[in-house]
């Protein structure tokens, strides 16, 4: 008897396992995608466009559809949204490409999980003649009509333009020999990479060279409560003056432990906009934080595939959206106001 | 605790410990020369290694630069041809060029007057402005290449090649033109390279990188800094020798080449200047392994018959080891024992029993006695019985001695029917004990094959006993104790035993 149950529990154990389907590559598929839902009051005789996201369920996406919704009103067509709960879904967001091309779509705007192993479906759906938009990031083919996106390299320039900017007016002086950290979300993101060379890209050639980044940059994963540690981490050099988060998660690290200890020696800057960093630009500190513009993303990316369906066709490819850098100094700007409202 | 063990044999001395010295000195040999092998192996690895990512890097940088060079020439050769027509309304000339673009692989053209007015698309001048190409374009002589950025208009990573032409009335400016990076990035990839072959277009000031060819094809065109793209840090014995290597690349140096390690991973890397872009290095990385796999299988071989080629030595040393141990044990035995009795032989005896004494007396702990035993009339066995009889009555009686004394003392055959037998103790009372016993043996020792040939005979013996060191504290005294106190047995009739007594 007590063999039998041992035997039901091992079997019951495996079939709860299973209950998770499992990708080739290891990511685990936790949630399939939803059917796509309709943004706006859907009206007859109005073009269909859809919208795919990365990630349904975080605060940055939920911008860009709120941008694409008030973009459906803005040009008169009935706009449809759907996406992956992961953002490494790239095969939910294939699927939901079908579904959209099933659905008789009149464009697609899509923030491409995968730029590589999305690009065969983006080829195919863009070949039977349907209108493609990226947002967010960029695919690695032609077959698309436009990118808009936030150039992460120029960014990080701006994000090293910032931190040289406030290291000064906190009094470090150029022949000061100081320390400058900084903390990743994932090692292996295009993004991110391209924000860190666009860091260095600028440090070098307007940081004094007695401002040195310390070469230990610290990875989080995506866990807050490593983000935490590897501020904790970085804390620990004694010249430390300046820590750069290059995303939202090393960001809320970095600002959670500054306002802990009350470093207010120590400059933050981050990117994305969350209420620890806001605390920290409203409060004694010196820090700053990088505003993408994913709401006019997916706003002009609206407007775009209707003049691409009333047959305009476009003359560029790629558009930066630019960002917006917060501080105590620009959080009155009509700008920054603007793009604080959207985020 | 005073055991036989103690006490070491002659010809024990000093053998135990030289097999094993010699065993360790062998293994010393062997570890030195395998250390030697390996390092010059790995040295040779390493100069293969160098070697070959050098040649990979010539052979890439010679493709980009030649690459860049046909760029560059239809450039001049267009500048010049442009500067000979001697055009004064450049937005006329652009309206006319810009239509025209693609037809040499740029995807446009554009150009910039004296007074810095760039003719180019809406798009382009908001990327001049964005990655400061002005500058880029000033330090034309008589080419200058911008670093890499991502084109609005084609949306794919380019740069832009600035060549000076003159217009006007010898009016000096610059022609632009724009190619994909892909055109560079197409000449750095080589098919018969492994996928663990890096090959990456390195801005030397900032240490920012674009892969043009690497096993992740997510990071292909896209920029990287190489502190990232190690994924793990370098490890730090390397850590100054790759600032080095980065320094040179900084001081402008043609071509620099370095092996470090992260982790158990070697990797040789060499960079080498790109032409007319300043400040820019083709950098090609390769792990040790996917170079000197060839090598590094022979040297796993030659590990491996070395090793067995050990473990065979080892094995063989220690056969004949023992097998000479074996023969070492035999002449031993000869060379101590007896050869009737197998008892210790006298000179033997009077070493190991010297030793042994030597012992007790420096730790005082102990005592010991020393018995002497003479067979009653032996010569009576011979004459009556012969001496084959003689013989085993001698051998029988030394084991009766050995089965007694055999476990806490030594016996030996001190000449012909003469014992001697030191025991490890002084208990006069466990020794009487003990003699009785062997007297009990001693009368079961018979010299023929049945009892009527034996008839009455009755083998008995007398012994003679001293103490050490309450009656001698030496074995030349004690022996004359206890042959003293054996000439009083025989003086009282032989078939006894008895004590020496000091002389009050």
């Amino acid at each position: 008897m007590k063999r039998i149950t041992i035997v039901l529990t091992i079997i019951l154990f495996c079939l709860s396992l299973s209950g998770c389907s499992k990708r080739a590559d290891g990511e685990q598929s936790v949630r399939t995608a939803p059917d796509f839902k309709p943004l706006n009051s859907i009206e007859d005789g109005r073009k269909n466009v859809y919208l795919i996201v990365k990630n349904l369920e975080s605060n940055y996406w939920t911008v860009m559809i709120e941008g694409a919704k008030d973009g459906g009103d803005d040009f008169d067509c009935n706009v449809y949204y759907s996406g992956s709960y992961v953002e490494s879904d790239w095969e939910e967001q294939s699927r939901l490409l079908d579904d959209a091309v099933a659905a008789g779509a009149d464009a697609i705007l899509l923030a491409p999980d995968d730029s590589v192993r999305l690009s065969e479906k983006i080829d195919e759906t863009y070949q039977k003649g349907i209108p493609i938009i990226l947002l967010d990031t960029i695919a690695n083919t032609d077959n698309y009509d436009v990118c808009y996106m936030t150039d992460n390299l120029v960014a990080g320039q701006q994000a090293a333009e910032e931190m040289i900017a406030q290291l000064k007016k906190g009094g470090v002086a150029d022949s000061d020999s100081i320390q400058v950290g900084l903390q990743l979300g994932a090692v292996s993101s295009q993004t991110i990479s391209e924000r860190l060379a666009g860091f260095f890209k600028y440090w070098s050639s307007n940081a004094p060279k007695t401002w040195e980044i310390i070469s230990d940059i610290k990875c989080n994963d995506g866990v807050l409560e490593k983000a935490v540690e590897c501020a904790e981490d970085l804390l620990e050099y004694p010249r430390l003056r300046g820590v750069f988060g290059t995303n939202n998660c090393s960001t809320c690290g970095f600002a959670k432990v500054i306002k802990e200890r009350e470093r207010k020696d120590i400059v933050v800057v981050g990117f994305d906009y969350s209420e620890d960093i806001a605390e920290l630009i409203n409060g004694d500190y010196m820090a700053a934080t990088i505003l993408q513009r994913q709401y006019y993303m997916s706003h002009t990316g609206i407007e775009t595939a209707m003049k691409i369906i009333n047959g305009e066709n476009t003359d560029v490819k790629f558009v930066d959206m630019g960002v917006v850098v917060v501080n105590k100094d620009t959080m009155n700007q009509a700008e920054v106001k603007e793009t604080l409202l959207h985020n | 605790m005073n055991k036989k063990k103690n006490v070491i044999l002659p010809n024990e001395l000093g053998k135990k410990f030289s097999f094993i010295r010699m065993l360790i000195i062998y293994l010393a040999i062997c570890g030195i020369g395998v250390i030697v092998l390996l390092i010059s192996f790995n040295g040779l690895i390493r100069s293969q290694d160098k070697k070959l990512t050098k040649d990979i890097c010539s052979l890439v940088t010679e493709k980009i630069n030649s690459s860049i060079s046909y760029m560059t020439s239809s450039a001049v050769n267009m500048a010049a041809s442009l500067s000979a027509q001697n055009y004064s309304d450049l937005q006329e000339l652009y309206d006319t060029m810009s239509q025209d673009s693609g037809g040499s692989g740029y995807i446009s053209i554009g150009f910039i007057d004296e007074e810095n007015n760039i003719y180019a698309s809406p798009t382009e001048l908001s990327e001049f402005e964005k990655w400061n190409l002005l500058d880029t374009a000033k330090l034309a002589d008589p080419v200058s290449i911008s670093a890499p950025y991502r084109s609005g208009r084609t949306g794919q990573p380019v740069f832009t090649l600035f060549v000076n032409y003159t217009y006007g009335s010898g009016k000096n400016g610059y022609l632009f033109l724009t190619y994909p990076l892909e055109e560079i990035q197409r000449m750095a990839y080589t098919e018969s390279l492994t996928g663990d072959t890096e090959i990456w277009l390195m801005e030397a000031s900032s240490d920012n990188i674009i892969q043009c060819a690497g096993s992740n094809k997510y990071f292909i065109g896209v920029w990287d800094n190489a502190l990232l793209s190690l994924r793990k840090p370098i490890n730090d014995r390397y850590q100054k020798t790759y600032a080095a290597w980065k320094d040179k690349m900084s001081a402008g140096e043609e071509t620099a080449a370095i092996t470090y390690k992260i982790g158990s991973e070697t990797y040789t890397q060499v960079c080498s200047k790109i032409d007319f872009m300043y400040g820019w290095y083709v950098v090609v990385r390769i792990p040790s392994r996917s170079l000197s796999s060839a090598i590094q299988q022979f040297r796993i071989s030659i590990f491996i018959f070395l090793g067995i080629l050990f473990i065979a030595t080892v094995i063989m040393f220690i056969v004949s080891h023992r097998g000479e141990a074996k023969e070492k044990k035999v002449l031993e035995n000869l060379s101590i024992q007896d050869p009737l009795t197998s008892a210790l032989n006298r000179r033997a005896f009077d070493f190991t029993a010297g030793q042994y004494l030597g012992y007790l007396g420096k730790t005082l702990k102990n005592e010991a006695s020393l018995l002497f035993i003479d067979i009653d009339y032996f010569k009576h066995v011979n004459d009556r019985f012969g001496h084959e009889a003689g013989d085993k009555i001698l051998k029988e009686f030394s084991a009766a001695l050995r089965e007694i004394f055999g476990d806490d003392g030594y016996v030996s055959r001190y000449g012909g029917d003469e014992f001697v037998v030191l025991v490890q103790n002084g208990d006069k009372d466990a020794i009487n004990e003990q003699l009785e016993l062997l007297k009990k043996k001693a009368a079961e020792v018979m010299p023929c094959d049945t009892a009527e040939e034996c008839g009455d005979f009755v083998l008995t013996f007398s012994c003679g006993a001293a103490v050490f060191p309450t009656d001698a504290s030496d074995l030349k005294s004690l022996q004359a104790s206890a042959d003293n106190a054996l000439y009083i047995v025989k003086e009282n009739g032989r078939n006894g035993f008895g004590w020496y007594e000091k002389e009050e």
